[in-house]
This record gives structure tokens, C-alpha cells and sequence, in this order.
């Protein structure tokens, strides 16, 4: 769907390119997250599908077609854009801000103000109370779904998110990536999405491409593949030292395969199947217990060590 | 040379009538040196006297808010009253009689709206969590006063010096009119006479001492605001 | 006193001075909004297009009023006209630092995000940065419209005409009434002025710059 091929910047009067030979594909209907340090290109490289910034050699095919085949403008406004400081319009109210681009392509009235109320709904902000709002009057959280209903207001194939849930607290980003995770069950978009931490990209990707200094590109793979199979010392230990934990928290319980439970489950912790494998891990250790109960389908299994160390097999040490 | 626009050029600047350099040769000391002092002095005076005003009543009105808009009201008001016709609303005022002083009362009055709301506003620039932590480390309210807020807001208020510097040598040329001296009494001699040289001399001169109290005077803002100094953009 | 104000008021000439002030004014306050406009538009990307604009505007502001008038006398002559262009040029340096510094300083952020979303530079111009700049523009213009008023009494001196006239009449003729009359009626003007434009830049101000204003956002 989207295509790198070969990409790579370089500012005019500078040596160093920020962005170096990128080559990957961002298959429809994925989140591709690009992680990194700071000073990895992954921003300029986002910016560069959108043509904000002008590729200085290679080309970005979207669907087939090169990004430079339409005018810039034209291609933005089939792109939905949210960036980490949001940049709400603080002039206009809430609904004018979602019906920007909608606007833009000539929408009638009705149909962009149902669009408006669709998408605050779709947000968790109730439409009659927040439409008519202005910028000003929410909380940093509230700007931010704003932010993404804008973004998904023309409803584009194709979404840039840059550090989107970045300006608010680590407990309403964890609500926000949660209900973001869920709006993309049902929308199902193209994302290529930026952030410069480890464990929001595990989260969020269905593949990620962690850049190096320079916008080199040192692997691009599911985070499953990255946490068990790091390609260098670079990858491992951008994703940290406890890489096998983060691992662990991308199974859920209840997809573990566990042996049932026959009786004396008695003064055992219970754990609920929708936790984690590694938040399951972490209860079973302050338990003081090696052992606890988890009801799944009706019916009583256990949860053992030897069956969370099962998860972890297979897993490689850097190359 | 025959383009028009030289041609004109230099027919206005030989213009034997525009600029008699002998003349200013000649009245150097008695006419224009005494006008620049005389000035100076309107000036200085002025921005020293409304500062000991405006600075107590704008500590004040930071502190006790609710007088902070009646005071903006009133100086605006004052502000807001055309030179010329303040100097004559004072000078009809018995017991005013025309000289220095009404045209020193007139640029104090002008000057207090911009020093008084400068003076508010750079202390409420100051960040609470200092004041907080000072107080906390047992500083007086006194002490916080004169070691804390007002060094904070010293950018802010030299900024408003500035703006009624700079306003004040400007009103202070039309002074001259109601016999407050200054330099201003060389551009009106200069008109009542038809004398351009006098006139572009009091103009000039006048000009020149704006801006290079302008100049100074912002040197001074930006050297106490080291942190504005990297201007991004 | 207040009667023979009052009899100045209804001299036959009074009605025409006053309306070569206004008019003075409003001439010199429109041609420099035409002037120091476009300007402020054209350089509001260029960071050297706009430290000029800014020096500029800080020179102007700080020349004496009187300087500029009175020296359109030897250069232009006397008369309304001459009054005019040495008006219209102390009216720019205020607009041209509030219109410049007011584009400049929407927020990067907006700008970005409009940019995109697939504005177009225009697009981005008209619905973007004009609004949010206009409250900083208008307080420019408001303070150049009543410091015009103001140096409008200054015209006098050079045989511009205007309020200035009863000034100047007053106190050469030793008639206080006649130069309380002028003095009254200019201050009155002026504070108009003040509060005309006051009301004109909070028209102008989107309801959502006022509320994000309260809320010291």
C-alpha cells in the first residue's frame, strides 16, 4: 500500500543524510510504527509520504503510484495528519476543526456535519455537547481525539500520526491507545505511525521499523520477530535489557493453552484471562504461589510458571 | 546626469535656504546646544518623576488587584489626550503659568499608563513556584519584594521605560510651544521665522536623541533578558 | 466658561475644522493600513523580511511626531497635503510591527498541521493566519489611529488645518475659551477614537481566541 523504496534526505549544505536508502512496504490495513532515538529521521520520514518534506532521492509509491504523481495539496487531503502537539485551530469550534478537509473537498453541509457527530462519537466525545466547542475549553486529552477525528474526518485510506498520544499523561494515553486500538478494529486504515517509545510501538504495531542515527533502517519486522530475534546489538538494546518481559506482554491469558484445574484451587490468586502474560507473571510472583486460577470458558485452568516460560522459548540472543 | 529623480535630489539638498551650515556654525553653542540641554532635561526629568510614581502605585496595583483597573482607566485616559491640547488644558488651569512645568506635568501624565501597566505586568511574569520557594526559605514579603519580584521583572519594566523614554522626547518637542524649551523652540522659531535650517535642525537632533535613547535603552532590555537574546524563529 | 466653550462650538468654522481633522486622520490611518499591510503579508516567511520590518517599525515609532511634520514643511510645503504624507508615514510604523509580529507568531503547530491536512499557501493565508492574527492587527491599528488623532493637532503648524487651529488660536489670542474649546474637542475625539477601535478589534476577535485568552491558553 504504501512503498519505500530506496528513500533517503539530505538537507541542502549538509553531509550527513537524515534519512539513508529506507526500503520497506506498509501493507493495507496495517499499523506500521517507526521507532527510534531522537535524531533517527523517523519524523522526516513520515512527513516525506505526505511530501511536508521532499524526497531527495528514491520514491514513495502509494498504491502503486508515486506520491509525486498529484500535486501536494491534492495528495494531503487523501492522507489524514495528526501531529503530537495536535495544532487544533483555536479560532474555530470543534466541529468547524473535524470538518476541515471534508470542507475542502466540497462535502455539503449535511453530510459533513453527520460526519462530524459519526466521528466524536467514534472518539468517546458526546457530539452534542463538544461540537460547538472551541479549543480552548478541553482538556489536553479531549484535544488529542479531536486531533484523531480530524485526521479521520475525509475518512482517508491512509493515516501519519506523530506521537499523537504524546502531550498528555501516561494514564490517559494508555486509554487513548486502548480506544485507538479498538477504532482500528473497525476501520481497518492504513497508519504509519510515529513514536519514540519502545513499548507504545509493541502495542500499537502490526510491524515496526526501528531507524538508527541517520534514518537507517535496522529492522523491520512484527514486534514479535523484534523481541525474539532482535537483527543487532542495536535492536536489542534500543528494546531493552528486559526484552523477554516485553514479550510477554503481547499474550493475553486467554490464549495461552493451560491444563485444567482439578479441585483444591482453594487459597490459590485468581487472574482474570484478560490480563497479560507478563501482568499475570508479576501477580503470580507477589503471590508468594506458584500456581493460580484462571477461569476460561467456563471452566477452571491453571496458570503455572512452566507454562509462562513455555511463551518465552525460541527466543534468540542478538546476532 | 540628467535623471530626474538626481536633478531633484540635488535641487532640494543645495538648496541654499534648506540647510545654512554657517548659520548652525554660528549659533552652535548659543542657540542649539542649549535646546539639546534643555531637552535632556524635560526628558530626564519627566521619566524620573513619573517613574517615582508609577512604580509604588503599580507594586500596588499588582498586589491589590482591584484597583488595577480604575488606575489603567484614568492613565489611559490620560494617555489617550492629545499633547497639545493637554499642555492647554493645563495652562488654562490658574495658577499654571507656561514654562517647564506644565509641559513636565503633561509627560508625567503620559507616561504612567505604560509604566504602571509594564511595572503589573513584569511581576506577574514572575513564576509563583519562586515566590513560593522563596517564601518558603523565610523571606519576608518585603524581602521577595526588592530581591526577587522586581529583579524578575526588571526586563519588563525597562521595556516600558523604554516606550515612555522614547515618547517623552517625542511630546517633549511640542513643549516648546507653551515656552517649555527643549528643542522643540528651534523647530518653531524655525517655522515662525522661515528659516528651513532651524527646522531641520531641532527635527533632526530631536530625532537622533529618540532613537538613540531607543537604542540604549534596548541594549539594556536585552542584556538584563539574557534569555531572549536567542531569538528563534 | 462653559458657555463661551460652548459658543465656539457654534462658530461657523468650528464644523469645518473638525472635519479636516477626521478626515486627515482617517485618510493618513487608511493609506498606511494599505501601505503597511501588504508589506507585513509579503514578508511574513522571511525571517530578514521581517527583522527589517521590526527595525523599521521601532525607529518610526520612536521619531517625534512633531520632527516629521515639521520637516514636510520644508520639503513639501505647506498644507493639508504635506500634513497628509507626514501623517500617513507616522501612522505605518505601528501597523507594520503588530501585522508583522501578529503572522509570525501563529502557533508553528497550527501552521503544520493546516499545511498537512492539504491547505493550500493561500488557504492556509486566509482561514489560518489572518484570524488569528487579526486581534494583534487591529490593536495596531487602533494604536495608530488615535496617535494620528493625536499628531493631527500637530497639523496646525504647518497650515494643515484641523482641531490644532483653535489651539493655536486660543493661546496666540489670549482666548481661553477658544483654546479649551479646541483642547476639549480634540481630547474628545482622541478618546472616541480609543474606544471606537477598541469595540473594532473585539468585533474582529474569533470567539475562540477570546475564550482561549481567558483561559490564559
Amino acid at each position: 500500500m504504501i512503498e519505500f523504496r530506496q528513500v533517503s534526505k539530505t538537507y541542502p549544505g549538509s553531509d550527513n543524510p537524515v534519512v539513508t536508502d529506507l526500503s520497506f512496504e506498509v501493507l493495507e490495513g496495517e499499523i506500521c510504527v517507526l521507532v527510534g532515538p531522537s535524531g533517527c529521521g523517523k519524523t522526516t520520514t513520515m512527513r516525506m509520504v505526505n511530501r511536508l518534506i521532499e524526497i531527495s532521492e528514491g520514491e514513495i509509491l502509494i498504491d502503486g503510484e508515486p506520491n509525486t504523481a498529484m500535486s501536494a495539496t491534492r495528495l494531503r487531503r487523501k492522507i489524514g495528519y495528526a501531529i503530537q502537539q495536535i495544532g487544533l485551530f483555536p479560532h474555530r469550534t470543534i466541529a468547524d476543526n473535524i470538518g476541515t478537509v471534508p470542507h475542502l473537498l466540497g462535502w455539503d453541509k449535511g453530510r459533513i456535519r453527520d460526519r462530524v457527530d459519526e466521528l466524536l462519537e467514534l472518539v468517546g466525545l458526546s457530539p452534542g455537547e463538544y461540537r460547538d466547542r472551541y479549543p480552548a475549553e478541553l482538556s489536553g486529552g479531549q484535544q488529542q481525539r479531536v486531533g484523531v477525528a480530524r485526521a479521520l474526518a475525509a475518512d482517508p485510506p491512509i493515516m501519519l500520526m506523530d506521537e499523537p498520544f504524546g502531550a498528555v499523561d501516561p494514564i490517559t494515553r494508555e486509554r487513548l491507545q486502548d480506544e485507538f486500538l479498538r477504532i482500528q478494529e473497525d476501520i481497518k486504515k492504513t497508519i504509519v505511525f510515529v513514536t519514540h517509545d519502545i513499548d507504545e510501538a509493541i502495542k500499537l504495531g502490526n510491524k515496526i521499523a526501528i531507524l538508527k542515527q541517520g534514518g537507517v533502517l535496522a529492522q523491520y519486522d512484527t514486534p514479535e520477530n523484534i523481541l525474539s530475534r532482535p537483527a543487532s546489538e542495536f535492536v536489542s538494546s534500543f528494546v531493552g535489557a528486559d526484552r523477554v518481559l516485553k514479550r510477554l506482554s503481547l499474550t493475553r491469558v486467554g490464549e495461552m493453552d493451560l491444563e485444567q484445574a482439578n479441585g483444591g484451587t482453594g487459597g490459590l490468586p485468581r487472574i482474570s484471562d484478560r490480563m497479560t502474560a507478563r501482568a499475570a507473571l508479576s501477580e503470580l510472583l507477589g503471590s508468594g504461589q506458584s500456581r493460580a486460577v484462571v477461569e476460561m470458558e467456563g471452566e477452571n485452568r491453571l496458570l503455572t510458571f512452566e507454562a509462562i516460560e513455555a511463551l518465552t522459548s525460541g527466543a534468540e540472543h542478538s546476532a | 546626469m540628467s535623471n530626474p529623480t538626481v536633478l531633484f535630489l540635488q535641487d532640494v539638498l543645495q538648496e541654499p535656504k534648506l540647510i545654512d551650515w554657517e548659520w548652525i556654525g554660528e549659533n552652535f553653542w548659543e542657540d542649539i546646544v542649549p535646546a539639546f540641554q534643555g531637552h535632556i532635561f524635560l526628558s530626564f526629568v519627566s521619566v524620573a518623576v513619573a517613574l517615582v510614581i508609577a512604580l509604588p502605585v503599580g507594586i500596588f496595583s499588582a498586589r491589590y488587584r482591584k484597583v488595577y483597573p480604575p488606575v489603567t482607566f484614568v492613565t489611559g485616559i490620560l494617555y489617550s489626550i492629545p499633547s497639545l491640547a493637554l499642555f492647554a488644558i493645563l495652562i488654562s488651569i490658574p495658577g499654571v503659568a507656561i514654562g517647564p512645568a506644565p509641559v513636565i506635568i503633561a509627560l508625567v501624565a503620559y507616561s504612567l499608563l505604560i509604566l504602571i501597566r509594564n511595572t503589573v505586568a513584569g511581576l506577574d511574569s514572575v513564576p509563583p513556584e519562586t515566590i513560593d520557594a522563596a517564601r518558603g526559605m523565610g523571606l519576608t514579603d518585603r524581602q521577595i519584594l526588592f530581591r526577587v519580584e522586581l529583579p524578575l521583572a526588571l526586563p519588563v519594566i525597562v521595556a516600558g521605560i523604554r516606550i515612555a523614554t522614547v515618547t517623552i522626547i517625542g511630546i517633549a518637542t511640542i513643549g516648546a510651544y507653551i515656552n517649555g524649551g527643549g528643542l522643540g523652540q528651534l523647530i518653531f522659531d524655525g517655522i515662525s521665522r522661515q528659516f528651513p535650517t532651524m527646522i531641520i535642525a531641532g527635527a533632526v537632533l530631536a530625532t537622533a536623541l529618540a532613537i538613540i535613547a531607543d537604542l540604549l535603552l534596548l541594549a539594556l532590555e536585552r542584556y538584563l533578558r539574557p534569555w531572549a537574546r536567542v531569538r528563534r524563529t | 466658561m462653559l458657555l463661551e466653550i460652548l459658543e465656539v462650538y457654534a462658530r461657523p468654522d468650528f464644523p469645518e475644522k473638525l472635519w479636516q481633522h477626521v478626515l486627515l486622520s482617517l485618510a493618513a490611518l487608511l493609506v498606511a493600513i494599505a501601505i503597511a499591510l501588504p508589506v507585513a503579508l509579503l514578508i511574513r516567511n522571511t525571517r530578514l523580511g521581517a527583522a527589517i520590518a521590526i527595525n523599521i517599525g521601532n525607529i518610526g515609532r520612536a521619531v517625534p511626531s512633531l520632527a516629521i511634520l515639521a520637516l514636510a514643511l520644508p520639503l513639501l510645503g505647506i498644507g493639508f497635503a504635506s500634513a497628509l504624507v507626514a501623517l500617513t508615514a507616522l501612522a505605518i510604523p505601528p501597523i507594520l510591527i503588530n501585522a508583522s509580529t501578529g503572522l509570525r507568531e501563529v502557533s508553528k503547530d497550527v501552521i503544520d498541521a493546516a499545511r498537512g491536512m492539504g491547505l493550500s499557501g493561500g488557504q492556509i493565508l486566509s482561514r489560518i493566519q489572518l484570524p488569528i492574527a487579526a486581534p494583534v492587527i487591529f490593536a495596531g491599528i487602533r494604536t495608530s489611529a488615535v496617535q494620528t488623532v493625536a499628531s493631527a493637532t500637530l497639523a496646525t503648524f504647518i497650515g494643515g488645518g484641523g482641531l490644532g487651529d483653535l489651539i493655536v488660536e486660543g493661546y496666540s489670542r489670549r482666548g481661553p475659551e477658544i483654546l479649551l474649546a479646541g483642547a476639549l474637542a480634540v481630547a474628545i475625539l482622541a478618546i472616541i477614537t480609543e474606544v471606537g477601535f477598541g469595540a473594532l478589534e473585539r468585533a474582529f476577535t474569533p470567539k475562540g481566541l477570546k475564550i482561549a485568552q481567558k483561559r490564559g491558553r
